[in-house]
């Protein structure tokens, strides 16, 4: 009720300033084509959107503001966003992470398709006139630019970065336990996944007594390889059968079993460390060299630089085992109750477009989805001093190719939530491998059919 | 809810709303635009909480109503929905995750209230004593927790908590008490961490509210109890805890009404309510079942469920205090 007053509101000044512009154009003369002023609402979290290009747009549109607001506590904005659509309301930009994929393709009637948009051209940009959607998905890497598209084929989000996923390892530790350091050797320690594991023993069998009881080892949280093979398969937990929702098979599909059997081997091998990611004893761990690996992906590597200054030249990128990754990454999409819909097309494909996702990816480290980029000798011959001079962009960007499009569902976040704290009970000695599948699949039983 | 349907019914046949009335003040126009006591109660007394009643009735009731309509139907708020009847709550009630989301809830509550409520009083008898220096900085601090953000409160105190490199680890160990206790994996010990957030931010309230009871004592009490050779404990058992009583009700009945909604902390610590769902709270069941599982009829049913929960507790309460009021008079 507030919005409507507020969007009424909006409209009336709008127009009250339109009819001020024209008045003056009128009476001035004014320079020929002074555009109207427009606000660009956008929903987002964290720093999808990075201030300075925001400053950069500012000098390109005068007329345009950009107002954006940030959620906190559901940082992805999944409540805000189904409130907004059935009132009918709602932010000309919307930011998805691509958890939330799943679930928004199954409604694309809250999004505006962008194949029907039509670029208004950014010369001095190098965006031509007249683009849609459907002209600009070259551009992009395919199976990411798959998560924006809905199961009737419209296009409802742009992918902004991608995550990939790489193992950043500490190469002064794997120097003490007498494993190679040069990132080519340590990729050849791990083609598989098994080989990882036996060489995660091999690290924590070097460890003395009193780093064992300190809790040392080998990779942060094992509970993290569970993800990382999940996505180098080509089904999670539905298949596509031309449905709407598509089918579940969770239960059936052997790369649930496979990633699930993987994570609880290293688990129960001992060579994750049970840090939790993202809190404090993770920060500390990195600094106090807890543990020698983390399955990294690409916007990981600034979390690190500002939470361990002082390993600087310590770490270093290698590929992932079983080959390519991803975690995260987010689409931005113009809800369909947009009040100015081209206005934010604009905006969207200039802040989207392989220009721009470079600019992004070396100020703040988020790897572009815009493949385009990853012959970029710009991207390409990227090197990070930070991780011993790694060719973070080569790495990133030939992990990332290796990746399939798998067709993600409504209820892939609740799937998720339940197999992850399954694995948690594993590593926390609550329950044993079976009884915890057990429960997971009862779990799952009472997400779906109640 | 029916107690105060009850009330009101009885009292209708009092209000002056009467149609006699209203053609008594359209006849004479003036005596409506200054209106006297009597109609002031009646015609302006209901203009006056229009507002209240309108608000309440478009973000109070009309919600409530609404999801109790929802809560019999397999609900999607951007799709087609299906009636299935009673089957949510059927459901429900042989969901253990319910169960388990009661003793969690209540488990928090009595951690968070009854020690907060000790230290409270505690804090208060401090803060009363006329020789403290520096009185009102403390009054002022002890509010500072409740206006800090709830997310910053967590973030702050799970780095105490942390297992491997917390401080009340460190600490518990040099007593010898334990080592790298794990306050999320385990029950009693992530119940112990949430409590203590809720405890840091709502005691300095409290501390306020036992106060200003306490600066209400009238002083002769104390007067005459120290002429009987009362010494500082006896004053406080028996003359400042007993006129604390209807203090000590109300903190009760709002810590556990605060209690009931226990949702941001858990949800910082880990959104799904811990691996085995060791501090899923109610709350956060329902948001989880609402926002996560996509189950918004479900979700209906599990706040009809808390509010039967609210409206048992509200009536334990209700009796309570008839009872404490009752021994006041008598």
């Amino acid at each position: 009720m507030r919005n409507e007053l507020m969007t009424k509101f909006r409209s009336k000044a709008a127009i009250a300033s339109l009819a001020a512009v024209a008045i003056g154009a009128g009476l001035f003369t004014a320079p020929a084509k002074a555009a109207p002023p427009v606000t660009i609402t956008i929903w987002t979290f964290g720093d999808v959107i990075q201030r300075n290009l925001v400053a950069e747009y500012k000098a390109l549109h005068p007329e345009v503001t950009l107002q954006i607001k940030k959620s906190d506590l559901d940082p992805l904005d999944g409540t805000n966003m189904v409130t907004a659509c059935t009132s009918k309301t709602g932010p000309d930009i919307v930011a998805t992470e691509v958890s939330y994929s799943g679930y928004w393709r199954s409604y694309p009637k809250c999004f505006q398709d962008l194949r029907q948009m039509k670029t208004t051209g950014e010369p001095t940009a190098g965006i031509p006139a007249g683009q849609s959607a459907t002209d600009i998905a070259k551009n992009y890497l395919a199976w990411r630019w798959q998560q924006g598209v809905a199961f009737d084929g419209s296009v409802i989000g742009i992918p902004t970065d991608v995550g990939g996923l790489e193992v950043a390892y500490r190469s002064d530790l794997f120097k003490k336990a007498g494993l190679p350091t040069d990132r080519a050797a340590v990729a050849k320690l791990w083609p598989t996944w098994d080989a990882f594991i036996a060489t995660g023993q091999k690290y924590n069998s070097k460890l003395t007594a009193a780093e064992k009881k300190a809790g040392t080892g080998f990779i942060d949280n094992a509970g993290t390889i569970y993800a990382a093979i999940m996505n180098q398969g080509t089904a999670k937990y539905y298949s596509n059968d031309g449905s709407e929702t598509g089918k579940l098979i969770y239960a059936t599909n052997p790369q649930v079993k496979l990633a699930w059997d993987t994570t609880i081997k290293a688990t129960t091998a001992g060579i994750g460390t049970r840090i939790g990611q993202y809190t404090s004893d993770w920060n500390i761990g990195m600094n106090k060299g807890t543990f020698a690996t983390i399955l990294a992906p690409a916007w990981m590597m600034d979390y690190i630089k500002a939470q361990a200054p002082d390993t600087a030249g310590k770490w270093d990128i290698a590929n992932m085992p079983g080959g390519g990754g991803n975690q995260g990454g987010t689409q931005l999409g113009i809800p369909s109750y947009a009040q100015n819909k081209q206005e934010a097309y604009d905006f969207l494909t200039w802040y989207l477009a392989p220009a721009q996702q470079l600019k992004v990816f070396k100020s703040y480290g988020l790897f572009p989805s815009a493949s385009v980029l990853y012959s970029d000798p710009a991207l390409v011959g990227f090197k990070d001093p930070f991780f011993n001079n790694a060719p973070v962009g080569q790495i990133y960007a030939a992990g990332v190719q290796k990746l399939k499009p798998i067709f993600e569902g409504k209820l892939q976040r609740a799937i998720d939530t339940a197999i992850g704290a399954g694995l948690g009970r594993v590593a926390a000695k609550k329950q044993t491998p079976a009884k915890s599948w057990a429960q997971v699949l009862s779990d799952l039983n009472k997400v779906v059919n109640n | 809810m029916s107690l105060v349907n009850e009330r009101e019914r009885k009292n209708k046949p009092l209000s002056p709303w009467k149609p006699k009335k209203i053609s008594a003040n359209r006849s004479s126009k003036k005596a409506a635009a200054f209106p006297g006591v009597k109609s002031l109660n009646g015609r302006w007394g209901y203009i006056c909480v229009t507002p209240f009643v309108v608000m309440f009735a478009v973000f109070g009731l009309a919600p409530v109503l609404y999801s109790v309509y929802i809560s019999f139907f397999k609900w999607d708020p951007l799709g087609a929905s299906t009636f299935v009847g009673v089957r949510n709550f059927n459901l429900l009630l042989h969901d253990s995750d319910l169960w388990l989301a009661v003793r969690n809830t209540f488990s928090i509550w009595a951690l968070s209230t009854f020690p907060q409520m000790l230290m409270a009083i505690g804090l208060a008898n401090v803060l009363r004593n006329t020789r403290l220096r520096g009185k009102s900085f403390f009054r002022t601090i002890l509010l500072v927790p409740n206006i800090t953000s709830v997310i910053a409160i967590t973030i702050v105190f799970s780095q105490l908590f942390g297992r491997d490199f917390g401080i009340i680890n460190d600490i518990l160990g040099w007593a010898g008490l334990g080592h790298h206790i794990d306050f999320i994996e385990g029950v009693i010990p992530s119940h112990i961490q949430i409590a203590t957030m809720i405890t840091w931010r709502w005691i300095g309230y409290n501390t306020l509210i036992f106060l200003a009871s306490m600066l209400a004592i009238p002083n002769e009490l104390f007067e005459s109890s120290s002429v009987d050779g009362a010494t500082k404990w006896q004053q406080f058992r028996f003359v400042t805890l007993p006129q604390l009583k209807n203090t000590i009700t109300f903190v009760l009945i709002v810590g556990t009404i605060g209690g009931l909604q226990v949702f941001a902390e858990p949800q910082q610590l880990a959104a799904d309510g811990g691996s085995s769902k060791q501090f899923l709270t109610l709350t956060l069941f329902l948001y989880n079942q609402a926002f996560v599982n996509n189950k918004y009829g479900y979700a209906a049913a599990i706040g009809i469920f808390i509010t039967f929960i609210v409206l048992i507790i509200s009536a334990v309460n209700f009796v309570i205090t008839r009872k404490i009021s009752n021994d006041g008079t008598s």
